[in-house]
């Protein structure tokens, strides 16, 4: 429901098109509402994760005994820490504050809860299972991918990454003279042959696969490949690319 | 090639001066239609700024040589490039650029008659005095001067077979790419424009330092009124300034007396310094044949002092490079990974320091417990445990029925030798709080010291494990051979030297009869010799991995990109890692600015230039690379195949682990008469005539006159 199959979009001038192949469909109000409600629900659950893993700390035999009743602690902070006390006035919390706040979400419900896992399981078990589950939390939805093809300047390939803490998308830009030639290629993967963009760089051993993450199908390609040779050089007289339609040159 | 299509390029910095003044677009022209923006001159007149710029008025009072600029920036002189905000009765040239600000947009909106279509490439200027700059390829942080086969020209007997596999591949992927070339159809020929964008990059780079130097000397060509100050507003300035004028005059002494006396000893010490480097390095690097290894190959201690020299006989070096930079450009962009080199090298250097006196301070006050440590780790691992796990082998390990009377024998041995070598250690234990007291004192000059030493001190003190090994390994393989030989001779068979290849042969009765005897009693003798073997393996394995435990920690200290990290964090502008580009929506921008429409306007595409930061990945490229051959050395088939037969697994060669550290030195120190020279081109430091080249704008005059008066006190 909330990805497509990959489709194509361009935008831009004749001069300057960006083509983008993504599995966002187009945005209506129940996808927005979904993504919204799936990111809250990411949030909440990725808190938890880090409560679970906060409980197993304390009950670990490196971290501080989980804290006891109110008036014990009262007593505590007077004793060991008097200078968190004086600077209780600026904004930032202090360590009795932040204690109290753990000790308070260590208590509530689903404190109680995640305290009773990490007693019930291993150590050894649940620490890697709640690090492999914060990473699931991070991984992006929707896989997007773009090609931009600015005529006199180059082209320029970008895909986001698998997890949103990677920042945005990792992008390539091949500067127009070292751009070779811009092909179709088929190859096979797995038992089906594919078809793919490819800039071959001048100098370079390795070709820049264009679109490397959903591969769309052959007619997209296709269609993109026309539109960056219409972009990208100026086309000589009486000829066009987009006419060409056996794909030759 | 003529330009088929009208397409203009304007490259429009986003942050200069945005007014609604008239004002002259001056910047770089690379062809008819593709113009680099510098800055914007308000209220002056274009005939007399295109005069200026022929003329060099507009650069005048520059603080470096002129030349550079355009042989840089690849063009012979700057032009007028078009009007701004400019009244629509004045007479201009058909290929200026029309532009019009207006204050809710940062983006321009340019017309010009010629062309039928604009993009506007928009960016941000790097700012040369914090050492910002764009760069097509990402900088290259390690020095890429030499080649890595130099590195093991020397004492590569055991060179690794992956290397040979790799340069074979190489060549391979060499071939690939020229035939691939041959494959292309069509061959476009680069237009203008495509060429020009690596001038443009360096016309960018250039973009503040030019625009600053234009505005300051606009007033030069305006019609702004030039008032000079009055007789009383003279005395309140001489009153205000009076005691910079004092600091200044005292600095200008001391720059002209106590600086090149202090500087000329300075050089005579940093000589005498390199000229005891030279020795020691001499020593460390002498080999008594050109194939034996040298001191550094076998210890890393040696090794580590060895990379702390060369790095002291190259900072002056550098430190000669990065003076010479003050005297150009600052948006010269090329010495920018040499200053992050040499200043990585030295805030590594001087936290191993740091590190290494709260190391040392340890390791001195409790020099008695860490020994009473060293000693009983040595007693209860290298021997003990030794010792136990023999008699263990000597019984049945395991259920394992072993040939008791060979068993017996082997065990007897490797225990007298552990005997004697337990002795040994027993006699060395008096000496070892002097020894560790004397490492914790050498850590005063690094943690990679200590570190260093207790990896050969490992090393020595484990020798007899490393003997065993060897030991049994040559027993084992040498029983295999016979085996294998025997079971050819079993089947009737024989292995022919002359052919290379097993060919049938009638063996005798006598010959077949002794021979199978000898197999049948060499193949039960082998599993007692194969469960010592893998005791003694097992040990050198674990040895092994302390040492490269100790070899990271070596080159963590020794290499991490700490400063380049440290940048990254703090202006991920100083290192780029390239340029990508932001195509901006620009349909409703005609819709907005209905007034703007009312000539006609060409479709114009908004792009964004950003620079992209260097990648963490490519910082930490050099580890990769030595993860990955540590790797093929040691997670290879060969090495297993080796384990096996007993062969023995040569270790990693020191100079393929440690090409990570080198890659911050040159292949070839400079020679002492190098430095001699390179110390003594050193520029005397100059007076302090100009402080600040680019003050604060708004008391550039404030500066120049103050400095005038500096001088003419000291004249007088």
């Amino acid at each position: 429901m909330l990805t497509t199959a990959p489709y194509l979009r361009t935008r831009g001038a004749p001069d300057a098109r960006e083509f983008i192949i993504s599995t966002l469909p187009p945005l209506t109000i129940p996808l927005r509402i979904a993504l919204y409600t799936l990111h809250l629900l990411r949030v909440v659950l990725g808190l938890g994760v880090l409560l679970l893993l906060y409980s197993i700390w304390t009950l670990s035999p490196y971290g501080s005994p989980p804290p006891p009743a109110t008036g014990y602690r009262i007593t505590s902070e007077r004793s060991t820490c008097p200078a968190y006390t004086s600077t209780s006035s600026l904004p930032l919390p202090s360590k009795a504050q932040i204690q109290d706040f753990l000790a308070a979400a260590l208590s509530s419900v689903p404190g109680r809860l995640c305290t009773h896992i990490a007693k019930a399981a291993p150590a050894w078990i649940l620490v890697p299972a709640a690090v492999a589950w914060l990473y699931t939390l991070t991984l992006r939805i929707h896989t997007e991918e773009r090609l931009l093809v600015l005529r006199g300047l180059g082209v320029q390939a970008s895909s986001t990454k698998d997890t949103l803490l990677g920042g945005g998308a990792t992008t390539r830009f091949i500067p127009a003279d070292k751009i070779q030639d811009v092909v179709i290629n088929e190859a096979f993967r797995g038992f089906r042959p594919i078809s793919y963009l490819v800039v071959v760089v001048e100098g370079e051993a390795d070709v820049v696969v264009v679109f490397p993450k959903l591969l769309p199908h052959k007619r997209v390609v296709e269609q993109v490949w026309r539109g960056v040779k219409d972009c990208l050089y100026e086309r000589p007289r009486g000829r066009n690319w987009a006419l060409d339609a056996d794909g030759k040159v | 090639m003529p330009e088929h299509d009208g397409l203009m390029r304007v490259f429009w910095p986003v942050d200069i001066a945005r007014s609604d003044l008239p004002g002259v677009i001056v910047g770089w022209r690379n062809s008819g239609s593709d113009f680099v923006v510098v800055t914007v001159l308000d209220h002056v007149d274009p005939k007399s700024v295109e005069n200026a710029l022929k003329t060099d008025i507009l650069l005048r009072n520059a603080p470096h040589s002129r030349p550079r600029i355009f042989e840089i920036c690849g063009q012979s002189s700057m032009h007028v490039l078009g009007l701004i905000n400019a009244t629509p009765n004045i007479e201009y040239d058909p290929s200026w650029v029309r532009a019009t600000t207006n204050a809710a947009d940062r983006v321009p909106i340019l017309t010009c008659p010629k062309a039928s279509s604009i993009q506007i490439i928009l960016f941000e200027r790097p700012i040369p005095l914090r050492m910002q700059y764009i760069s097509l390829d990402p900088i290259v942080l390690s020095l890429a001067d030499k080649d890595d086969t130099s590195l093991y020209s020397v004492y590569d007997g055991a060179k690794a077979e992956g290397e040979r596999l790799d340069k074979k591949n190489k060549e391979k992927n060499v071939e690939l790419v020229e035939k691939r070339t041959g494959h292309m159809v069509l061959k476009h020929a680069p237009s203008k424009k495509n060429r020009a964008l690596a001038r443009i990059v360096n016309q960018i780079n250039w973009t503040w330092e030019l625009e600053h130097l234009l505005q300051k000397n606009v007033a030069l060509i305006g019609t702004r009124p030039k008032r000079t100050l009055s007789v009383s507003e003279r005395v309140v300035e001489h009153a205000t300034t009076m005691r910079d004028h004092v600091i200044l005059w005292v600095w200008d002494m001391i720059v002209l007396y106590a600086f090149p006396i202090i500087r000329t000893a300075f050089v005579f010490a940093l000589l005498a310094h390199r000229l005891a480097a030279e020795v020691l390095l001499l020593i460390l690097e002498w080999r008594a044949r050109p194939n034996s290894p040298a001191l550094k190959d076998i210890s890393a201690t040696a090794q580590q002092v060895e990379i702390r020299l060369q790095q002291f006989c190259y900072w002056p070096m550098q430190y000669v490079k990065l003076r010479l930079r003050k005297n150009d450009w600052e948006s010269v962009t090329t010495s920018h990974p040499d200053y992050i080199r040499f200043y990585n090298s030295l805030w590594l250097v001087a936290n191993d320091v740091i590190i290494g006196i709260a190391l040392g301070s340890y390791i001195i006050d409790n020099a008695d417990w860490v020994a009473d440590t060293i000693n009983m780790l040595l007693g209860q691992y290298t021997i003990n445990a030794l010792q136990s796990s023999i008699s263990w082998l000597m019984g049945w390990p395991a259920g394992l029925k072993l040939n008791s009377e060979l068993a017996l024998f082997l065990g007897d041995l490797f225990l007298w030798v552990i005997d004697y070598w337990a002795s040994c250690i027993q006699k060395l234990q008096p000496l070892l709080p002097r020894i560790v007291w004397f490492i914790g004192f050498s850590s005063f000059a690094g943690a990679s010291l200590p570190i260093a030493l207790f990896s050969d001190l490992l090393s020595m003190l484990t020798v007899h494990i490393y003997s065993f090994y060897l030991a049994s390994a040559r027993i084992f393989h040498w029983q295999l051979t016979i085996l294998l030989s025997l079971f050819q001779l079993f089947q009737g068979k024989k292995y022919n030297v002359l052919r290379n290849r097993v060919d049938s042969c009638d063996y005798d009765l006598d010959q077949l009869l002794v021979g199978t005897i000898l197999f049948t009693l060499l193949f039960f003798l082998l599993p007692t010799v194969i469960v010592f073997y893998l005791n003694f393996a097992l040990a050198r394995m674990v040895i092994i991995t302390f040492k490269a435990v100790f070899d990271t920690m070596l080159s963590c200290l020794n290499h991490f990109p700490l400063f380049a990290l440290m940048l990254r964090t703090k202006d991920p502008r100083r290192l780029p890692g390239g340029i990508r580009f932001e195509l901006r929506d620009t349909q409703n921008r005609h819709i907005i600015n209905p007034k703007a429409t009312t000539h006609f306007q060409s479709p114009t595409s908004v792009i964004i230039l950003k620079p992209t930061p260097l990648k963490f990945r490519a910082m930490f490229h050099q580890y990769f690379q030595m993860g990955s051959r540590i790797r093929k050395h040691y997670l290879s088939p060969r090495v297993l195949f080796c384990l096996v037969t007993g062969r023995f697994v040569p270790p990693i060669h020191r100079q393929n682990l440690y090409s990570l550290q080198y890659s911050m030195l040159p292949a070839r120190r400079a020679g002492i008469m190098e430095m001699w020279e390179a110390l003594n081109s050193l520029p005397a430091k100059k007076r302090p005539v100009k402080l600040h080249p680019y003050g604060v704008t708004t008391n550039v005059n404030m500066n120049g006159r103050r400095h005038m008066n500096g001088r003419t006190t000291r004249e007088l």
